[in-house]
């Protein structure tokens, strides 16, 4: 019988073959930049708010956020496009072998990487090697006044001082979908569910589905528009790719 | 602690008082069980643990796109845009995400209040992060604040009665017209900080001089192929930004054809011009000017009888005033010229100029160039409500400035206050305070501890829109005509209560033709009454055998709809058929800067007191919690000021605090400052935060009655003091630290 | 400073202090612990043993647990629906409670016995469906009066059921025994 030891964990494939199972498009030539997926990604994960002091540390809670640069000097000055960035859930992610309390793993059923809540100790190491900056650390417990916290959504957990957290692509809903099409004995199907940034977003630039079906509108537009995965160099094999458009 | 005490000993030591300790609290039952209720009566549709929608319209402003709330266990949990919403089609942006922390705000009014003037409705700390601060109980029951109203309305006269509104719901303003016109007071009067800095009045007017008719124009960017904008921020808080950020994705995504070009002329880049792929910062003043060249550079290029409106104009002497190389000029000419789908958008602070109402018009004249009125690409005319005749837009400044004289007279005795916070909202140059306390009874309607609810006698809180009845018309961004209805998804959480409710309450109690004008049970049977001739109208996108299975699909669906297009093709007879003179606008006050004031995109007029608002970065900026004064860096290098430098912006009319955030996308002779901040109330979030760029505005007025919040010349001074603004794109922090700069 | 407090520990009466303080440590960490393993007190005396041998199935008062994560708590209406028939539920004292809530619309506090901590994730319908039967956690409740925790939820108790079932199958091992299946 085999045991939870007998899994090979680092079992993932180093070549450029290598296809995730949930995967985003992102395409910046449509993303206005209006933080509504910052907004929704918050409201659905229970995100802290950090306050002044705190954000201008640097140490604001988003999973997702929207990076702009300049191109150029006034007046031939360019904002290029937007950049939302949030965990590209790397198929061979830097922020899984150093974690001391393997807190920070691969789940090897939806290729994603996890945060296992309970068990970061909050060393950090995973958001210092982190090429993609996209963790967040929880610095204290941020206060949410009586009545906010009616607001929580029951399905994720709420974080506490000292843990490490990131963009779970929305793994509850995954769950929820998952439950729901195997009550109804079937595959979920494509478009069925899909993260908050994604439903949110006015602008259609996220989408988000299974990259390892080609048929999927996730698949189809990353073909369609070429769109290319950031740091590649770093073989990250990230799942996000990006289109980043005129 | 001695040399000989080892660390390892303190750890073992430490270790047996961690380990009681937590054996004695930790593990204990005191911490481990919760006590759980269950309903009473369980409500057939609902199962422990999932979750029930309910489909409702967003209130966090006035365009009313369509929301649909998951509800858990009689808590709202989080917003969705509803799918089937026309207007919205599942999206929403970030206010609608962020109207739950409003509804479960840790500063909202709790019940009917009786109120000193001018004292706090809630305790304040300078630090709202920690530590309690309690509302203000209420003191009145609900009896009492109908009595309250009751009297209101038998001791003063009728013409000496005045309600002001917010620009929604609509509901309650039918409501009160219907009143107010049965019982001879005065008609209600709706205002909103969005429709002063999107000069809503001239835009409007504009389009009615070019016309001939009233309405609200709709530009169809989803299907043009160039789109010139004249700092129209469509993509912000611009009217009715969803459909718009939708525009613009099909403009880019071009289905049918290629990708759409997107230019901006405005002097300080916004989130809209950011996306442009060509900025053109045009001197402040000169937008009128620029249209009318590339009319008369495009006519050219057509060929043709060059038409009344372009004729005066010289297009190089214009690129010259206006700082573009003339080549741009002719180069963008030819573009729209040669494009079927050629748009152009008149918006933001140029309408706001004594020339605001020309700008509007030469902008808008300029579609009739390739004519691209009523079609695909061009310029409609917006889709009226279901239940409207003609287009109802909100106060323009001016007739708020004519209310505020009729207040300050001592004409009006009684004001009713509902869905708008006229202390912060309108300029202070129309010194509406002075105003408000020459008002014997000031009776407001407040969900939250605003400013004018802190200046009220007393504060009958509604509920939040999300725990509401109603509808709300919209008035633009889709082909359809949408009546977006609202229902509650949560029961109120507090000891609030329906306006309408209060109001059909206090006229049961004076009887007469009070009661009589409004024979309605509850709020419900007046929507109802108001819902109901749809149920025969044609081409509904459901249809109902009776009022009831009407009532429940309208509640269901989350309103009612058409399922043709209603758009309004504009009658374009005369649109060139007349003369622009092209004169430059006055400018107010000797300073050396063209001041650019914009609304918050994240923010907006009313988001300040919602924390995760507040900590969105900025799109342009990033700066998070703060108010900023934007300048030039080299303006800045000249001047000696550094980021996070706090100045002194003054203009003729008053002067605000800032920190200086150095912005390389805004012409030198310009500074710009969002609206937002600068609560003196609001709840703890909001209060004492930034400034509002408002109070440097004059109560002077362009043709259409808007403020001329685009057309002060301001100074800034020095303070010698720093402010560190908090911002996303320095995640090394702004406090210097670790940077070797100490 | 230290050294001298160790010198005089091993003296005769220093091991007496030290055995006493040691004492005092385990008895309050046993009461402590024994605290943890006592059930809570419940607003009502409710008996599981005797509804459950009137023949009433769990899904009937916990229907969620075939629908979804929750089991719920019966509404006081459900309760009232058979105790109003009950003559005596008028009269007895242990359901006094219950007819005071109905009366007074106000709504029972029960407290839950069987808890997982908040970063556990749990679905009662992937389990039902998986083909566990209610007993096979909570414990055979036809000999339990007042809800007791009859098993420590911890997540060896857990793990070990989805190792178990999993068997050889791999996919499926990996599906169960990932982290991100309970904890998100």
């Amino acid at each position: 019988m085999a045991t939870v030891t007998d899994l090979n964990i680092s079992e993932v494939k180093l070549s450029e073959e290598y296809v995730g199972k949930w995967g985003m498009f992102i395409n910046q030539d449509v993303c206005t930049g209006c933080q509504a997926c910052v907004a929704a990604c918050s409201m659905e994960n229970n995100i802290a708010f950090v306050g002044p002091e705190d954000a201008g540390y640097g140490r604001t809670m988003n999973w997702i956020r929207i990076e702009r640069f300049w191109d150029g000097e006034y007046p031939e000055i360019k904002m290029t496009s937007r950049q939302p960035m949030m965990c590209q859930q790397c198929g061979h992610a830097p922020c899984e072998p150093v974690c001391p309390a393997f807190a920070t793993v691969h789940s090897q059923a939806q290729q994603l990487n996890l945060q296992v809540y309970n068990r970061c100790v909050g060393t950090r190491y995973c958001a210092n090697n982190c090429p993609y900056q996209v963790r967040s650390f929880n610095w204290r417990d941020y206060k949410r006044p009586e009545p906010l916290p009616n607001q929580f959504n029951p399905d994720v957990t709420v974080r506490q001082r000292g843990v490490m957290e990131k963009c779970t692509f929305c793994i509850q809903r995954i769950h929820q979908a998952e439950d729901k099409a195997r009550s109804e004995g079937r595959e979920v199907a494509d478009g069925e569910f899909t993260t908050a940034c994604a439903q949110v977003c006015p602008a259609d630039a996220i989408t988000f589905g299974r990259v390892d079906n080609p048929e999927s509108l996730v698949s189809q537009l990353t073909k369609q528009y070429e769109g290319l995965k950031h740091l590649p160099e770093l073989g990250t094999l990230s799942n996000v790719s990006y289109f980043k458009g005129g | 602690m001695s040399k000989n005490f080892s660390r390892r000993d303190f750890l073992k030591l430490a270790g047996v008082g961690a380990t009681t300790t937590a054996i004695l609290t930790g593990c204990g039952p005191a911490s481990r069980y919760v006590k759980r209720e269950p309903y009473m009566q369980m409500p057939e549709y609902t199962y422990n643990g999932q979750s029930t929608y309910y489909a409702t319209t967003c209130r966090e402003c006035a365009a009313g796109c369509g929301l649909v709330v998951r509800t858990m266990q009689g808590r709202a949990i989080k917003t969705e845009g509803n799918a089937n919403h026309p207007l919205n089609l599942g999206k929403t942006c970030a206010r609608g995400q962020a109207t739950l922390h409003g509804l479960y705000n840790p500063n909202r009014v709790r019940g009917p209040i009786k109120h000193t003037r001018g004292e706090r409705l809630y305790a304040f700390d300078e630090d709202p992060f920690n530590g309690d601060f309690p509302d203000v109980a209420a003191n009145l029951s609900w009896d009492d604040a109908t009595q309250v109203i009751a009297d209101a309305l038998t001791k003063y006269k009728p013409n000496e009665i005045a309600f002001l509104m917010g620009a929604a719901p609509d509901h309650l303003f039918d409501f009160v017209t219907d009143f107010t016109s049965a019982t001879g007071l005065n008609a209600p009067i709706r205002f909103g900080a969005l429709s002063m800095f999107e000069a809503r009045a001239t835009l409007s007017k504009a389009a009615e001089n070019l016309f001939g008719e009233t309405g609200l124009p709709f530009f169809d960017i989803g299907g043009a192929e160039i789109v010139l904008s004249f700092g129209a921020n469509f993509l912000e808080t611009w009217l009715s930004p969803l459909p718009y950020t939708r525009g613009f994705t099909g403009l880019r995504e071009g289905k049918t054809k290629q990708r759409g070009y997107f230019v901006q002329f405005e002097s300080r880049m916004s989130q809209t011009g950011g996306k442009a792929d060509e900025w053109i910062p045009i001197r402040p003043g000169t937008e009128a000017l620029v249209a009318l060249a590339l009319g008369r550079l495009a006519f050219e290029r057509r060929g043709g009888a060059l038409p009344r409106a372009f004729a005066d104009v010289n297009p190089k002497e214009a690129a010259e005033k206006a700082g573009v190389e003339f080549e741009t000029l002719e180069r963008l000419a030819v573009l729209f010229a040669d494009k079927a789908g050629a748009l152009a958008i008149p918006g933001g602070a140029a309408l706001g100029q004594s020339n605001g109402l020309e700008v509007a018009e030469a902008v808008l004249a300029l579609n009739a160039i390739p004519d691209n009125f009523g079609k695909r690409g061009g310029v409609y005319l917006s889709a009226l409500a279901p239940t409207e005749t003609e287009y109802h837009r909100p106060a323009s400044p001016k007739e708020m400035e004519e209310f505020t004289a009729k207040l300050a007279s001592g004409e009006i005795k009684a004001l009713f206050v509902h869905g708008v916070n006229p202390l912060f909202e309108l300029p202070k140059a129309l010194n509406f305070k002075a105003a408000l306390d020459k008002v014997e009874q000031v009776i407001s309607f407040a969900t939250f501890p605003d400013e004018t609810a802190v200046e009220a006698d007393y504060i009958f809180p509604d509920h939040h829109g999300l725990e509401s009845w109603g509808y709300q018309r919209v008035f633009t961004g889709s082909a359809q005509a949408i009546l977006s209805g609202a229902q509650p998804v949560v029961s109120p959480f507090y000891d609030t209560r329906a306006t309408v409710d209060l109001l059909l309450a206090a006229a049961q109690l004076v009887g007469g033709k009070f009661a009589g004008a409004v024979p309605f049970k509850d709020e419900v049977e007046f929507i109802q009454s108001k819902t109901a001739p749809l149920k025969n109208e044609a081409n509904g996108f459901f249809s109902a055998v009776d009022l009831p299975t009407f009532n429940a699909s309208f509640q269901q669906y989350g309103g009612w709809w058409k399922t043709e297009s209603a758009f309004g093709a504009p009658n374009t007879e005369d649109v060139l058929n007349r003369d622009f003179d092209g004169a430059e606008p006055e400018f107010n006050g000797e300073g050396e800067f063209y001041l650019v004031p914009f609304v918050s995109p994240t923010l907006a007029e009313a988001g300040a007191n919602k924390p995760w608002l507040q900590e969105l970065a900025d799109p342009t900026t990033t700066v998070m919690w703060s108010t900023w004064v934007e300048i030039n860096p080299e303006t800045a290098e000249e001047l000696h000021i550094d980021n996070e430098d706090v100045v002194k912006i003054i203009s003729e009319f008053g002067a605000v605090e800032a920190a200086v955030y150095k912005y390389p996308a805004i012409r030198p002779d310009t500074i710009a400052m969002p609206f937002g901040q600068g609560h003196t109330a609001y709840g703890r979030y909001a209060e004492g935060r930034g400034a509002n760029p408002a109070d440097l505005f004059s109560a002077e007025y362009n043709q259409a009655g808007d403020i001329l919040f685009g057309g002060l010349k301001v100074k800034i001074e020095k303070t010698g003091k720093k402010l560190a603004i908090p911002r996303l794109e320095s995640m090394m922090g702004v406090y210097g630290e670790g940077l070797g700069e100490e | 400073m230290i050294k001298r407090l160790f010198d005089w520990l091993k003296q005769p009466l220093g091991l007496i202090a030290v055995g006493i303080v040691f004492l005092a440590v385990f008895s309050v960490a046993v009461y402590g612990l024994s605290l943890t393993q006592k059930a809570p007190d419940q607003p009502i005396q409710f008996p599981h043993n005797k509804h459950v041998g009137f023949g009433i199935q769990c899904l009937y008062c916990h229907p969620g647990a075939s629908k979804g994560p929750n089991a719920g708590l019966p509404s006081q209406a459900k309760c009232w629906a058979c105790h109003n028939q009950i003559a005596r539920t008028q009269t007895s004292e242990l359901l006094a409670p219950l007819k005071n809530a109905v009366e007074s619309g106000t709504p029972i506090q029960w407290v839950p016995v069987a808890q997982v901590p908040d970063f556990v994730q749990f679905n009662h319908r992937a389990h039902i469906a998986a083909g566990k039967n209610c007993e096979d956690c909570h414990g055979d409740m036809t000999k339990v009066t007042v809800a007791e925790n009859p098993q420590v939820f911890n997540m060896g108790f857990c793990l070990d059921c989805h190792v178990k079932t999993a068997g050889e199958d791999k996919v499926l091992l990996n599906k169960l025994a990932d982290c991100g299946t309970c904890h998100y």
